[in-house]
């Protein structure tokens, strides 16, 4: 773990203007506090000695008024800096989860806690220890460089005392590495355990366990406690001895400026500013150390989530640019075009297995729809996710227009009817009604207290599985974009509903390329073509009722078949 | 903690076992120890007292190492004869190396203190927490709302170590500085004293500002979490639907309230910070006025102008003192406010046995003797039938209308409906863990509502939809459900919730582990194991509450499957092949995956909006084979 990783620089630019405001007012900070020696002195000298106290103290007021905007400053900054840092690594890391290959993301459970855990820990990073690690870079270095001028010999005790902390520090680290190395496993499985016997707690409940477990607990966190003071001893017995360093420095050189003050080889002034400036030098060095170990778990999720932001060129970037469909096929609805789907051997792994779960498949699908039917745990999702270029093909190419693409569970957030309808494009409310009432469902949001303003969601009023589908397909109605890819669109119907669905599809493909994949009957019935997806090889049947093939296209490989209407 | 727990809404005398009155107070999550005081966070244990008071040493150590050294640089200005100053060098050196020593004895002190505490507040917490569990937990995301517990309990004895120990510090050091000072010169011990005061202000604006935005700060934390988790976890179904960058938008706002929150409770810090410094730069200054004409050597003037500037250091972690201060507050009023609520079930007054008597108020009794032989669980289901069932959460509002269901022994129902119709509250009423505002519920052919608790419960094994996999073997996971459980029975169940391809590939077996250090498991290997500790129980009825709600389509339906699977003839036991049937199967599912593969669905209604009026919708169940009960909603999806 690096104190500073400059990947955050150059990874979250927005990461930036936070650091460098940062590193601008630890350095002004640093430098008044200079400045308060001298001025500091100066009212000393000027009581000892008698002296008219009006300049000196007027000095010293203004220097503590400007420290005093300083430190509310620093305050202000800190807090916005550690949000503004995490709030743009988070926004970075998930622009970035949206951009890239579905096997590329994390798993959800882990992708979950780095976009929110994981983010929110770089927070006290960026808030405390970042400014204490630019307080200690600067105040140190203008500390020493004015004793320089000021009293060198000063300066010389400093210098040679000042590297001692860090060795001293590094001494103590390798000498107890491996002890705390061990406690701090133990710790880590001590302390884990209220967690999760706490989380566990409905289980414990349901199987008569919990009341047993009160005992474990207490024994439990009393062994956490001692294991956790036996680290702590170690831990606070070497800031201590660093501290006694730094004390011990300090008093050198109070001690070799008052021999030569009693000597007269020396004035009072410059002695005054040598004692007081001689401790800057030490403590920032120090809080660093003690600031470390709170920051520890965000350097660790940082490096984490640098780890994500790196590229990945593990997939060649698909030559049709699938993930950028989104622009390039919203002009072509502009014009009024209908593109279609084209790919040319495609082959698809998921992550981690050898066996392509589909292989080498040529397809081109025009407008029309597109039945895709095959065994479960053939590829039909995973066909759909490459068309809609939420996966990359291992080799091969897709070109495909702009999608919308309704997924098995279809995404519908928490909020109202209209914001669910409209996430993906804005429409008016006569719009949605007309969507709401092709799909059939106009009915039962009609009777929602609020309408397309009645919210959905656990708190909400509810849909049932079948409603929730049809609104989904509401959407996909409403979608501008000229391909329809629908996953099993008349699952959770009755047959009755899954008729009227299927008609509902027939009549979004008299506009549109759709592709949908089904193992109900209903779609075929309203087929234009028929993709059958098996084991060996893809092949292409012939919709009952419709057109045969072209001899041209029958004559062809049946792996991929031009699928055109 | 929970035995001082009584009843105090409705009186403990109520006759006869209406489940009505049972129901406790008509206020919602009625809360009932009202006698628990407010606990005072920063109140101090002996261990911070003597904590604080060592602190208080090193920090007066720290004072008196500028004000010395500052006297022995004048002192020396004035070449007096080396020896004179030999004194003040040697105290230099004591003051020196006291101030780490006593830190030092300080911080062991202190953090010994609060982790006692922390031991403490967590077993009591816990038992607390034991007979609101699950039901006052909320209806979703337990496992987080307990996370928070943890958390919070950390935050309020952290405020030992951040808060009590460094004022208690600050106010001894302060003291001893004060009361030398006013010996020393009258005039500037009253000015060290109105610093203090001004101190003691500020400190109290701070706690004040930072508290207020407290909850606001939370509320755009918890957005930013709840946003960035729906797109972290739901990327590919925003993308494919043209949400991403309406997503980005909801993200894009929530870090923009949280950023303008961050900045209005940093103002409390910021306050206090600049106003420190004011304080002290006035103290300084007013202090070498008055130190100029003060009728006292040289040294000492110079002693009492450092003064100020010394107590500058002991003040400075006032300001992280008060914001961990105002976090702990908030921290500790939402414990409170959790664990003050009453259990969501009562004990059954008309106990024949007395056994009752014996429990906690919330009738928790742990389950050691329940169910049959050891070794293998008998899988024998038992009858279960409810007439007029309802049900609320809070008192006053209706969550399930009134609900004759007729569940004979082995057979597999799915409960289904949408969301809010009472599915979830219904399954809480079977599981005893809510009593219902009336019917009745007979289990086994015998009173559920009259049995005492823990011999219903210990008949129902629940499955909800977060299987807690515990930090523990495989094995270890599994058997708490049933600690006579041979491995035989465990391998058995496993291989019923279709895990024995996981059994195969684990390196050590039933002896892996699993949990956070040890073997991950997918989402839909949770569910299964959820499923397999039901199994393994052995308990005759099993309920389950949404199980598969967040695993894709395919694999929900295949664990639905292996849940429903009989291996034997209908009602024949799947273990021991006899005739004895097999575990009753209740599930609630909200979407109606594999619904089909039940015995049986039933359909639950939406209860009106409004008061309770129990009774008046029809009844939605009829006992058949037909799956189909709903025509009275045309619209609603049927099988």
């Amino acid at each position: 773990m690096k104190p500073f990783d400059p990947r955050l620089l150059r990874a979250v630019p927005a990461a930036r203007r936070p650091v460098a405001v940062l590193a601008g007012t630890g350095i002004a900070a640093g430098l008044t506090t200079i400045a308060t020696a001298f001025a500091l002195s100066a009212v000393v000298v000027a009581v000892v000695e008698g002296h008219d106290l009006t300049a000196p103290l007027v000095r010293l007021l203004a220097l503590f008024a400007v420290r005093a905007v300083l430190a509310a400053v620093t305050e202000w900054v800190a807090a916005w800096a550690g949000v503004s840092v995490s709030s743009a690594l988070r926004a970075t890391l998930l622009r970035r989860w949206g951009s890239v290959d579905a096997d590329a993301r994390l798993e959800p459970g882990a992708a979950v806690s780095l976009a929110t855990a994981g983010t929110a820990a770089v927070e006290p990073y960026a808030a405390r220890f970042l400014p204490t690690l630019v307080t200690a870079a600067v105040v140190p270095v203008l500390a020493i460089a004015t004793l320089v001028v000021v009293d060198w010999p000063s300066a010389l005790v400093v210098v040679l005392t000042l590297p001692l902390l860090p060795v001293f520090a590094a001494l103590i680290g390798t000498a107890t590495a491996e002890s705390t190395e061990r406690r701090w496993v133990a710790l880590a499985a001590l302390s884990g355990h209220f967690l999760d016997v706490v989380r566990g707690l409905p289980t414990l409940v349901t199987y008569g366990r919990a009341r047993r477990q009160v005992t474990t607990v207490r024994e439990v966190s009393d062994r956490h406690r001692r294991a956790t003071m036996e680290t702590l001893r170690i831990a606070f017995l070497s800031s201590a001895a660093l501290e006694l360093l730094a004390t011990i420095s300090v008093a050198i050189v109070a001690v070799t400026v008052g021999l030569r003050l009693s000597t007269g080889s020396m004035a009072l002034g410059p002695a005054l500013v040598a004692i007081l400036l001689a401790p800057e030098a030490y403590w920032p060095v120090r809080r660093v150390g003690a600031e470390y170990h709170a920051a520890a778990d965000g350097a660790v999720a940082l490096d984490a989530i640098l780890a994500q932001l790196e590229p990945t060129p593990t997939r060649a970037p698909s030559s049709s640019p699938a993930g950028d469909a989104a622009s390039r096929g919203g002009r072509a609805a502009e014009r009024g075009e209908v593109g279609r789907v084209r790919l040319s051997g495609v082959t698809y792994a998921y992550a981690g297995s050898p066996v392509p779960v589909i292989r080498d498949l040529d397809l081109v699908a025009g407008p029309g729809l597109t039945v895709v039917t095959g065994p479960s745990g053939v590829g039909k999702s995973t066909l759909l996710d490459l068309v809609a270029g939420l996966r990359r093909p291992v080799t091969g190419t897709i070109e495909a227009p702009a999608s919308h693409y309704v997924t098995q569970r279809p995404f519908l957030a928490t909020g109202s009817v209209r914001s669910a309808l409209t996430i993906g494009h804005p429409a008016t409310d006569d719009q949605l009604w007309e969507a709401l009432r092709a799909v059939e469902v106009d009915g039962v949001v009609a009777a929602l207290p609020g309408g397309l303003s009645a919210d959905l969601g656990d708190d909400g009023f509810g849909l049932s599985a079948g409603q929730r589908q049809r609104l989904a397909l509401a959407r996909a109605w409403l979608a501008p974009e000229t391909l329809l890819l629908l996953d099993e669109p008349t699952a959770h119907l009755d047959p009755e509903g899954a008729e009227h669905v299927a008609a509902v599809v027939a009549e979004l493909a008299e506009r549109r390329v759709v592709v949908a994949v089904t193992h109900r009957d209903e779609l075929l019935a309203h087929a234009d073509h028929h993709l059958v997806l098996g084991d060996a090889r893809s092949e292409v049947v012939p919709v009952p009722g419709t057109p045969p093939a072209s001899p041209r296209t029958a004559a062809r490989d049946a792996a991929g078949e031009e699928l055109d209407r | 903690m929970s035995t001082a727990a009584t009843p105090s809404g409705s009186p403990a005398d109520t006759p006869g076992r209406t489940p009505v009155a049972v129901v406790p107070e008509p206020t919602p999550p009625t809360s009932r120890r009202t006698a628990a005081p407010n606990r005072r966070v920063w109140w101090p244990s002996a261990g911070t007292l003597r904590g604080g008071l060592l602190g208080g040493i090193a920090t007066a150590s720290g004072m008196a190492l500028t004000a010395t050294s500052g006297w022995l640089i004048v002192r020396a200005s004035e070449r007096p004869v080396i020896l004179t100053l030999l004194t003040a060098i040697v105290a230099v050196r004591a003051f020196g190396m006291a101030r780490p020593a006593f830190r030092y004895w300080e911080r062991l002190t202190s953090h010994d203190a609060a982790l006692r505490l922390l031991a403490e507040r967590r077993t009591t917490a816990y038992e607390a927490l034991i007979p609101l569990t699950p039901a006052r937990l909320g209806r979703r995301r337990r496992a987080d709302v307990l996370t928070g517990v943890v958390d919070d309990l950390t935050d309020v004895v952290d405020a030992q170590v951040r808060v009590t120990v460094p004022v208690i510090s600050t106010a001894v050091a302060g003291g001893i500085v004060i009361a030398l000072t006013l010996v020393l010169a009258l005039p500037v011990g009253l000015v060290l004293l109105a610093l203090g005061v001004v101190v003691c202000l500020v400190s109290g604006l701070a706690v004040h500002l930072e508290s207020r935005s407290l909850p606001e700060l939370l509320a755009a934390r918890a957005e930013v979490t709840r946003i960035s988790e729906l797109m972290a976890s739901q990327a590919g179904e925003l993308r494919a639907v043209g949400g991403w960058a309406t997503a980005l938008g909801w993200l894009e706002h929530a870090h923009a309230s949280l950023d303008r929150v961050t900045r209005r409770i940093s103002t409390g810090r910021a306050t206090a910070a600049s106003l420190f410094l004011v304080a002290v730069g006035a103290a300084v200054a007013v202090t070498a006025v008055i130190a100029q004409g003060l009728p006292v050597s040289t040294p000492v003037k110079a002693l009492l102008v450092l003064t100020p500037v010394a107590v500058s250091e002991a003040i400075t972690p006032l300001v992280d003192a008060m914001r961990a201060l105002a976090r702990a507050r908030g921290s500790e009023r939402r414990i409170e406010a959790l664990l003050d609520l009453a259990p969501a079930v009562t004990v059954p007054r008309a106990d024949p046995a007395g056994r009752t008597a014996m429990a906690d108020p919330a009738g928790h009794v742990d389950d050691e003797t329940s169910g049959a032989r050891p070794g293998h669980p008998a899988y024998a289901g038992c009858d279960l039938e409810t007439r007029g069932l309802t049900a609320s959460w809070t008192g006053t509002h209706t969550d399930l209308t009134a609900t004759d269901l007729d569940v004979p022994a082995g057979s597999r129902i799915a409960v289904t409906g949408p969301n809010g119709s009472g599915k979830s509250t219904l399954l809480a009423v079977l599981a005893r863990h809510l009593d219902p505002s009336g019917g009745t519920y007979r289990l086994g052919g015998s009173d559920a509502l009259d049995q005492p608790l823990e011999r219903t419960r210990a008949r129902i094994a629940v499955v909800d939809d977060e299987t807690h996999v515990f930090a523990t073997t495989l094995r270890g996971n599994l058997v708490l459900a049933r600690p006579d459980a041979d491995d035989d029975a465990v391998e058995d169940a496993l291989r019923a919730a279709g895990l024995s391809a996981l059994l195969g590939e684990l390196p050590d077996g039933l002896d892996t582990p699993l949990g956070p250090s040890g073997r991950g498991l997918s989402g839909g290997e949770r569910a299964r194991l959820g499923i397999a500790r039901a199994h393994v129980s052995g308990r005759p009825v099993v309920l389950l509450d949404e199980p598969v709600a967040h695993l894709d389509p395919p694999t929900a339906r295949a664990v639905v499957e292996d849940l429903t699977r009989r291996t034997a003839a209908p009602g024949t036991n799947r273990v021991t092949g006899t005739d004895l049937p097999g575990q009753t199967i209740i599930m609630v599912t909200h979407r109606d995956d594999g619904a089909d593969l039940f015995d049986r669905v039933v359909e639950v209604r939406r209860p009106p909006s409004g008061t309770m009026s129990p009774g008046t919708a029809p009844h939605q169940t009829a006992p058949g084979p037909h799956p189909d009960d709903h025509q009275h909603e045309p619209d609603q999806p049927r099988r």
